[in-house]
């Protein structure tokens, strides 16, 4: 069979379907042929019960109308080809324990001691997560590390994984973010192998699991973490669990897990204070070698407080538009790039808050700017009002005419336009605006 | 007699060239750099419907395809009969755009399932663009967890175009279906109907339509026949 009866069929379904279908349902599937066989590999079941629902047919009978001698045998099932440059470039794989079954998740090699940025919020976490890492199974055991979204414990975590690796290469450790570990479990229990599946924990030297808040009321999942985490306890082998919140706050996990996760050490990590938050910046824009000022990372880190991700969100869009436009990263240029981001995160412009404050900029009465009046002193403040409110808030056209007095989306949208008509032709027009803007965005 | 076009017109393909970026240009960049360059990357991009986010997915798609890498398009839809099991292993993919992901926002099932597939896709250090109609803090995600990740990507507006963008980008796909717009016929055209970007590249389409079957090119008197058409058709 030529090595193309796949890319004929792709080419003829391209154009069956639709353009969406096609790249959701063909686009993922990988081929895998040979001179008697073409077998499909698709992500997941879902796809291969469209696939066979949909094109099954129109596949299976290109491939016949292909000249091949022999009749080929068509195939779709779950599975991946794997092997790919990105999944190769993992130094750390899935951990394989001596019961040969594979469990958790690759350690990220980025996720280390050094590269954890050490503030006042995080330095107990950071010491406690250091020295078990140092003496894995004599130190603290567990080591539960709570605190919100966002602020670094699954880093801590990783870097306790690799420097355990690091100081012994033949260590076992495996990192299993809890939905895993309860989707794998269901795998087992359906595959009736429960027994290799407990067997793999238990003969770990060190188990770090992620968010264990994702077990509540999982009951099933709990008992089977209970037997799991008493042996790897009693065996000495280190524990490391992290969660959004202190392990007696969980809703819906059993008193007696609870119980054991406070038998070692439990420590909080808090979010960043405005240092840590700039040097958390600076620290990644280093890593992506970049050069921010630093009063770049104050800007940003005064107005994002609440978690780090959101700190590196901002800190992708202002490296992401600098990518663009090949300017450099000044205080001016991170101020434009994050100025519609920044308003929206920070919540403070509302359709009601705009319609406050220009009401009060040209002293008339918010009733006013819901009102039906036409003449120009109420008219254009109403305009501008909409304009703002269209360019600041994510409300739509039609719920911005509703806010201003049940007026029409067109209506709305002839005010943007006559806004932006007025600011290039009228400088004080102009002015107003941005005056208005600031005051908004500041 | 009417002669019945043959329907041998190039389609609208969603690829980067055909959507026009007006202020628009470092979302584009960032893209189609998530469609190119091996890097883990986390874009989210959010706009009115009809801005084009449908296109930009579908175009990203399409180029980490012909770069090689493997891809898929999802658009999910907690009530349009899919289910979170399609988003099964799909982090197993280079690069993973997922379209509408504010539908699922409040649908615990989907929640976990976009979840799973952020870890999965940052274990693998692959590609996550994610399209909606608001930024991650302002859809009603029930998990903390979820939202936060959301987050840590670049987040990009899509802006509306201006009205002289919107007749560029008529022309710019009018050029791809080989056809020529002049000025003043978009301009004519642009003045008279609903200027939404759908309704403009819809009536584009008829207007391909109608040019091919009457072997004309596209003029005023043709533009002008064929609303007067459709008014008398639409009984208005």
């Amino acid at each position: 069979m030529q090595a193309s009866v796949w890319n004929r069929c792709v080419r003829q379904l391209r154009s069956d379907l639709s353009e969406q279908h096609f790249n959701t349902w063909i686009r993922p599937l990988q081929a895998v042929e040979d001179s008697l066989t073409l077998r499909l590999l698709a992500p997941n079941r879902f796809v291969v019960d469209w696939v066979n629902r949909n094109c099954m047919e129109t596949i299976t009978s290109l491939v016949a109308t292909n000249g091949a001698e022999k009749p080929v045998i068509v195939s779709i099932e779950v599975g991946s080809r794997g092997g790919r440059d990105e999944v190769r470039a993992q130094p750390a794989g899935p951990t394989k324990t001596p019961s040969g079954a594979y469990i958790g998740g690759k350690l990220n090699p980025d996720y280390t001691f050094d590269r954890f940025v050490e503030g006042k919020s995080n330095q107990l976490a950071r010491a406690a997560a250091s020295q078990v890492a140092s003496s894995a199974g004599q130190a603290y055991n567990p080591l539960f590390i709570y605190g919100g979204v966002g602020l670094g414990k699954t880093h801590l975590m990783h870097s306790i994984g690799n420097l355990i690796v690091e100081q012994n290469p033949a260590a076992q450790v495996a990192y299993v973010h809890s939905e895993k570990f309860v989707g794998d479990m269901v795998k087992a229990l359906q595959h009736n192998t429960i027994n290799q599946f407990k067997q793999a924990y238990r003969s770990l030297d060190a188990l770090l699991i992620d968010d264990i808040q994702f077990f509540a009321g999982k009951e099933r999942s709990q008992e089977e973490f209970f037997h799991t985490f008493n042996a790897l306890i009693e065996g000495q082998q280190q524990i490391v669990l992290t969660c959004d919140r202190y392990p007696k706050e969980v809703d819906g996990l059993e008193e007696r897990l609870k119980s054991r996760f406070g038998w070692g050490l439990t420590v909080a990590i808090d979010p960043p204070e405005l240092e840590t938050s700039v040097a958390i910046l600076m620290s990644k824009a280093a890593a992506a070698r970049i050069e921010l000022p630093e009063e770049v990372a104050f800007f940003i880190a005064q107005r994002i407080r609440s978690n780090v991700r959101e700190l590196e969100g901002a800190l992708r869009r202002v490296i992401a538009t600098s990518a663009f436009t090949g300017r450099p990263i000044t205080l001016e240029f991170a101020k434009e790039a994050l100025k519609d981001l920044l308003a929206l995160q920070e919540k403070l412009v509302t359709i009601d808050n705009i319609q406050k404050t220009v009401a009060e900029y040209f002293k008339i009465r918010i009733s006013d700017l819901l009102s039906k009046s036409r003449r120009r002193s109420i008219t254009r403040p109403r305009q501008i009002a909409m304009s703002l409110a269209k360019e600041l808030t994510t409300h739509s056209l039609p719920e911005i005419g509703d806010a201003f007095g049940g007026r029409d989306h067109t209506t709305v949208l002839h005010a943007c336009r006559k806004v932006k008509s007025l600011r290039e032709a009228d400088n004080r027009i102009s002015e107003d605006y941005q005056n208005l803007y600031r005051t908004m965005t500041r | 007699m009417k002669q019945i076009p043959l329907d041998v017109r190039l389609a609208d393909h969603a690829v980067f060239d055909t959507w026009y970026p007006g202020a628009n240009g470092a979302l584009v960049h960032a893209v189609r750099e998530a469609a190119a360059v091996r890097t883990h990357t986390v874009c989210w991009i959010w706009g009115a419907p009809g801005c084009g986010k449908t296109h930009l997915l579908q175009a990203c798609v399409s180029e980490a395809h012909q770069r090689g890498a493997t891809t898929a398009y999802i658009p999910v839809d907690p009530v349009g009969g899919l289910d979170p099991a399609m988003l099964e292993n799909m982090g197993g993919l280079d690069v993973v755009c997922v379209d509408a992901v504010d539908r699922v926002a409040g649908h615990a099932g989907w929640e976990q399932a976009m979840f799973m597939l952020f870890e999965q896709i940052k274990q693998r250090r692959a590609r996550l663009i994610m399209a909606a109609e608001k930024p991650p803090l302002h859809c009603a995600f029930k998990l903390p967890d979820l939202v936060s990740r959301f987050t840590s990507g670049a987040t990009f507006r899509v802006h509306e175009l201006s009205d002289e963008d919107k007749i560029r980008a008529m022309q710019l796909r009018a050029k791809w279906r080989g056809l020529d717009l002049p000025d003043e016929v978009a301009q004519f055209l642009f003045a008279r109907i609903e200027r939404s970007n759908p309704h403009l590249f819809d009536v584009l389409d008829r207007l391909d339509t109608r040019a091919l079957a009457e072997q004309k090119r596209l003029t005023i008197p043709l533009v002008r026949a064929l609303l007067a058409d459709e008014r008398a058709n639409s009984g208005g």
